[in-house]
């Protein structure tokens, strides 16, 4: 069971995330905006983290620079999911230190069960 | 005795006829004399014209003076017996040429005699000195020959004006006295007085031509520069100077367009290839400071195919480039905001479909859950898409209103209590202030949806404070006014005149509140087809803006 951050402002996504996570086992935690999601971040410091990119008061790869400029959170996993597939936006995303990213609607929620399984397994092993 | 008388009478009709022969024969001559005389000068008329078609034929469109001028000099030997024909021109530089053609064997000094009354006639009409120094001289035709005896015995010198403009002096001299009178001065005043207004009308065409074309270019907004073989700059307009950023009062060089350009396009090697492979060679997106620019280079050449040089065309493409964007912008808005809804129903349906195979059966309040989010998803793709069809009517023109009496009190109140628990979740106040009634004609579902845009932005861009609405009729201006103010976000300066834009959400690179922008759009379209108006006005940024829109009354 892991703890993971859902940085989500589209409630509908949102809470499709968050079922699919707990039927897997895990501890879902909403944020619905980007400031929000990086005090949460620090609080609960969480295995992994699903990030939204267009997200209001703060974006979310403002989200993922704070995150890895702090050293107590630089070191969580991100899965950035995003509908923009535009290459600028993914190399930004990269740049800004992701650990993977998934376009949303080209994914099931199986799919992105899947990717979670996969990263924390990843990040076990190098913990 | 009357033999006599006989003789007489007989002497007197011979001499009657033999002066009536001699008489008539008297008239004939005179008559011939006179037809030889017409004929000569018929003859020398029609040689005149056969001359002046050959200078014309053979100025052709050379303005180059001192070759008009050797063209009227070597065409004269045909009309006019002289031992030398010179002409001298005095050119721009200073330097004064002098050329003399040698039709009979003269000597030196016959020559310097020449180029001495000349310089003399040339001085005195330009009323200055010509020194002999700067002569640039050249004889041709004839030998020179020192042992004979030859001097200037007559001559005339006769000024060539062309365009008003004194381009030089033509002299015949003759060793023989008296030679030229003035049949030959009327002659050589014709021939040149043609020629010079031949090439004077030649000279305005083209000069009127030349202006034309110095015009365009000077006010091409595209940076236009022309250099010769010899990579020398020889045309150039203001607007490649602002693009290379040089100052307007400073004189171009080819070393500034080199050196503007440098580390981004080798021009240098640019123009040489296009003179060596002969075709014009283009340069896509060079990037200079905040400019796009697209380089043609092109070989110039003469009617004769002669190469002159080459042209390079510098085409500002920041605009379309910048418009580029803004179009690949607003794709990927408009795919995201198609594609999140349709997140949430696929990710739903899916949900969905492991819920009701559960083999102990359905969570009913689950699938409930469910439906709601697929149908709210459903709807918000609606609303997009809609907004999206609404966009192409109004840029079709095929925008249709249903307008009708309607209070628009009315619909402002119903509006806001459709906003209202937006609001108060955001815990903001959304207060209304207007008259009781007010009736005018609208489409009401249009005007409902321009008031429910303009209401949910100003919600959604506040985060604290509240929204009001208000409806006031200005008679002077025969307009009812509503606008939405709020105490969010504000807009800034520059961005207000682009809010109604199609492009518009993308210019500001916050992205963090979602919307496409296409409400506003839209919501001018439907203003405009009411024959109102519609604008926005803030302070500036975090301090809040207010929307109005207008409806006549």
């Amino acid at each position: 069971m892991a703890k993971i951050l859902v940085a989500e402002d589209d409630k509908l996504i949102s809470n499709s995330l968050c079922d699919a996570l707990k039927a897997a086992g895990h501890e879902p935690v909403p944020a619905y905006d980007g400031e929000d999601a990086v005090a949460k971040a620090k609080e609960i410091a969480p295995d992994l983290l699903l990030l939204d990119i267009m997200m209001p008061k703060l974006d979310g790869i403002s989200v993922l620079w704070e995150l890895k400029a702090n050293p107590e959170t630089a070191k969580i996993a991100v899965i950035v999911l995003t509908n923009l597939g535009d290459v600028e936006t993914i190399s930004k995303i990269l740049e800004a230190g992701a650990t993977d990213y998934l376009l949303k609607s080209d994914q099931s929620v199986d799919d992105i069960m899947q990717k979670v399984k996969d990263v924390l397994a990843r990040s076990v092993k190098l913990a | 005795m009357i033999i006599n008388i006989l003789l007489f009478i007989d002497f007197v009709m011979l001499a009657v006829v033999i002066i009536g022969y001699v008489y008539s024969s008297l008239q004939e001559r005179r008559y011939l004399r006179r037809q030889a005389s017409q004929s000569l000068e018929l003859q020398q008329k029609v040689y005149q014209a056969q001359v002046l078609k050959e200078i014309n034929e053979r100025i052709g469109y050379s303005l180059d003076t001192g070759k008009i001028v050797d063209i009227i000099t070597s065409s004269l030997g045909n009309l006019l017996e002289y031992d030398t024909v010179s002409y001298m021109v005095l050119e721009e530089s200073g330097k004064v040429i002098f050329k003399c053609h040698v039709e009979n064997t003269v000597n030196h000094e016959f020559v310097e005699q020449v180029k001495e009354k000349m310089l003399l006639s040339y001085s005195a009409i330009l009323n200055r000195e010509i020194k002999p120094s700067v002569v640039d001289e050249s004889v041709t035709g004839n030998i020179l020959d020192d042992n004979l005896k030859a001097e200037v015995e007559s001559f005339f010198n006769l000024p060539v004006v062309i365009s008003e403009k004194l381009v030089g002096i033509i002299n015949v001299a003759s060793v023989e006295k008296g030679r030229f009178g003035e049949g030959q001065a009327s002659i050589l005043y014709t021939i040149t007085n043609q020629a010079a207004m031949a090439v004077s009308k030649l000279q305005a065409v083209l000069e009127s031509e030349k202006g034309k074309l110095a015009a365009i270019i000077y006010s091409l907004a595209d940076g236009v520069v022309m250099v010769n073989t010899n990579n020398q700059l020889l045309v150039s307009n203001p607007a490649i100077k602002k693009i290379l950023g040089l100052e307007q009062d400073k004189a171009l060089t080819m070393f500034d367009v080199v050196d503007g350009l440098a580390g981004k396009v080798d021009i240098r090697t640019k123009i040489e290839q296009s003179l060596a492979e002969d075709k014009p060679i283009f340069v896509h997106e060079v990037i200079l400071k905040d400019k796009a620019l697209e380089l043609t280079i092109s070989p110039v050449k003469n009617s004769q195919g002669e190469k002159l040089g080459s042209s390079v065309v510098f085409h500002d493409i920041t605009t379309e480039k910048s418009l580029d964007k803004l179009r690949q912008d607003f794709t990927a808005m408009m795919v995201h905001e198609l594609r999140a809804p349709l997140t949430a129903v696929r990710w739903s349906s899916e949900s969905l479909l492991k819920n009701l195979s559960v083999a102990n059966g359905a969570d009913q309040a689950k699938v409930k859950d469910t439906v709601v989010t697929i149908e709210t998803a459903s709807n918000n793709m609606l609303e997009l898409v809609n907004d999206l069809l609404d966009v192409a009517k109004l840029e079709a023109g095929k925008f249709e209103l249903n307008v009708q009496e309607y209070d628009l009190v009315g619909l402002i109140q119903e509006q806001a209590k459709v906003f209202r628990p937006q609001a108060e979740q955001k815990h903001l106040t959304l207060n209304v202030t207007s008259p009781e009634k007010y009736l005018l004609k609208f489409d009401r579902v249009r005007i409902g949806q321009v008031l429910g845009n303009l209401i949910s932005n100003a919600i959604k861009y506040t985060d604290s404070g509240q929204v009001e609405v208000n409806l006031a009729a200005n008679a002077e201006k025969k307009e009812a006014v509503v606008s939405v103010k709020d105490s969010g976000i504000g807009v800034a300066r520059e961005d207000l005149s682009q809010l109604f834009s199609k492009f518009k959400q993308l210019k500001s690179a916050d992205r963090s509140r979602k919307g496409t922008g296409l409400g506003l759009v839209v919501s001018k379209g439907i203003v405009e087809a009411h024959g109102g108006r519609i604008w926005a006005e803030s302070a500036g940024e975090s301090l809040g803006s207010t929307f109005y829109f207008s409806l006549p009354i």
